[in-house]
């Protein structure tokens, strides 16, 4: 709850935005739980927890439906105007990046499955050092934007667009480190080209950190910045 | 590293609810009123302070804000209807083109009529509906002949959009038609006399909502002719039908600016608190 949710003079509307504001807090946390289990699926080749993974995605597409059903009676019997209109707008964009961060999760853990289900060779350990340091990232990012939306924090949603600007240097390293694992030896391919997959994933997740952050940006200053630059934006917040 | 230290001061933009002039551009270009730094007084009351505002041709412009925050105040010094008020005294200029409306010389009734107004409730006159259109333009001498006349009720009754339901019954008593036959019957009685602004306080107020869908969408076809200011307690009535909109509080135009930016990023705390439905 904060400013965004309350002081209607009905307060059932503060209700119904505050339960909407609630389930974008739900859903940060279960999508960090996953991509953390996920993670951990992978780091002890535990394939029934990287099943159990794939499987509680359904909570959190649940909760974005719920979240969809929310909004369209707000509309509906509130029809929200300025920051209300604001913020529904805002909750809307954000459970759709949330329930794409829930979806790339589950990649990780079908490379879990992939790499320790059945009889052939497990990866070297090598190779998956930038999953864990990327996961470890993104996981910040997804926190800090959720805190930034929940706190109405400016401050905090440009850091996160800072740090997808570093993420996405990191993952740019990381595939070169990959490239020469494969010159070294070209049976690496088949694992190499799983852990590209799953570093894009990791890669996507920050991306949709960065989107959240945008929407926070639009919600606190009625302004769509989506797709300015990080320059321009830090402009345009300094300015008033 | 961005210096973004300065950012976080100021994390939701309306933070206060001083009034430290009015937010937004209170001038336009070209504008068919303009008024600057009117007063009104009702007797001790002070009841608009210091309120400048232009208004646009062809625009449809709303004034919002809690009751008794001057709007309808406002609204009714623009064709000087607080004339008839004896403890109101108006102060400050008002201007419609390059007249100032109140100018003592002034003789108020062309005036009413370049600035007509619809009230909240339909007032039809209890005569026919063809008399109802036709005394405006009979007491000023609009038509010349009866041939002229017919084609001005006819005229007017069309742009109101009430012609069809209406033609086989000019004869008929104004007062025996619906709520909203009858308040469309009262804006084709303003256009009759053709006015350069409309004034509307509330005109859907007692209206249900189908009545009040014509008249919005009335008011929109108005629009090309016509400059049309219309006080509205609706939100969405506001939102739908004005181009501009204007917030009072108190006696005070708190802030101004163009329709979609006052309800969707309001620059003012309490513009913001009375169109959330956060203070009445």
């Amino acid at each position: 709850m904060n400013e965004m949710t309350e002081g209607h003079i009905v307060s059932g509307y503060n209700n119904e935005l505050t339960d909407l504001h609630q389930t974008v807090l739900q859903m940060r946390d279960l999508v960090r739980e996953q991509i953390k289990s996920a993670l951990k699926s992978l780091q002890d080749e535990d394939v029934a927890g990287a099943r159990a993974v794939i499987r509680h995605d359904q909570k959190i597409n649940d909760l974005d439906i719920r979240a969809d059903d929310a909004i369209i009676h707000l509309i509906a019997k509130r029809q929200p105007v300025a920051k209300d209109l604001r913020e529904v707008l805002a909750v809307g964009k954000i459970v759709s990046d949330l329930e794409r961060m829930g979806d790339q999760a589950r990649w990780i853990a079908r490379l879990t499955i992939r790499f320790y289900e059945g009889e052939s060779l497990p990866p070297h350990q090598q190779l998956l050092t930038d999953i864990s340091k990327m996961a470890a990232y993104v996981d910040i990012m997804v926190d800090e934007a959720i805190t930034a939306f929940d706190q109405l924090d400016l401050q905090r949603a440009l850091e996160v667009m800072h740090k997808d600007q570093a993420l996405e240097s990191e993952f740019k390293s990381a595939l070169r480190r990959l490239s020469t694992y494969l010159l070294e030896d070209a049976r690496n391919v088949g694992h190499i080209a799983d852990v590209v997959l799953a570093l894009r994933a990791l890669e996507r997740i920050g991306g949709h950190a960065k989107n959240i952050a945008g929407h926070v940006v639009f919600l606190i200053r009625g302004k769509d910045m989506r797709h300015a630059t990080l320059e321009a934006i830090t402009e345009e917040l300094e300015r008033r | 590293m961005l210096a973004m230290n300065n950012l976080i001061e100021e994390r939701q933009q309306p933070v206060s609810t001083e009034f430290t002039g009015t937010v937004g551009d209170i001038s336009i270009s070209n504008p068919r009123m303009t008024t600057r730094n009117v007063d009104v007084h009702y007797g001790d009351k002070h009841a608009i302070m210091d309120v400048s505002l232009d208004i646009g041709r062809h625009e449809v412009l709303s004034l919002i804000g809690p009751s008794g925050c001057g709007k309808s105040t406002f609204l009714r010094c623009l064709n000087r209807m607080n004339d008839t008020i004896d403890i109101c005294r108006v102060t400050g200029q008002i201007k419609l083109d390059d007249q100032d409306i109140y100018d003592k010389n002034l003789d108020v009734v062309p005036l009413r009529a370049q600035v007509g107004m619809v009230f909240q409730k339909p007032n039809p006159f209890p005569k026919s509906i063809y008399d109802n259109i036709a005394y405006g333009p009979r007491i000023h001498g609009l038509a010349e002949d009866q041939t002229e006349l017919d084609g001005i009720v006819e005229g007017s009754l069309h742009r109101a959009g009430l012609w069809d339901e209406v033609k086989d019954r000019l004869h008929q008593p104004g007062t025996g038609l619906s709520g909203g036959q009858q308040q469309r019957l009262c804006i084709a009685r303003t256009i009759a006399v053709s006015p350069e602004v409309i004034l509307m306080d509330e005109p859907c107020s007692a209206l249900d909502p189908i009545a009040t869908a014509k008249i919005e969408a009335l008011i929109d076809e108005l629009r090309q002719n016509f400059t049309i200011v219309i006080v509205t307690h609706s939100m969405q009535q506001a939102a739908r039908v004005s181009q501009r909109t204007a917030y009072f509080h108190l006696g005070r135009l708190i802030e101004v600016g163009q329709t979609e930016d006052i309800f969707t990023n309001p620059q003012h705390k309490l513009t913001e608190d009375y169109i959330t439905g956060r203070f009445g």
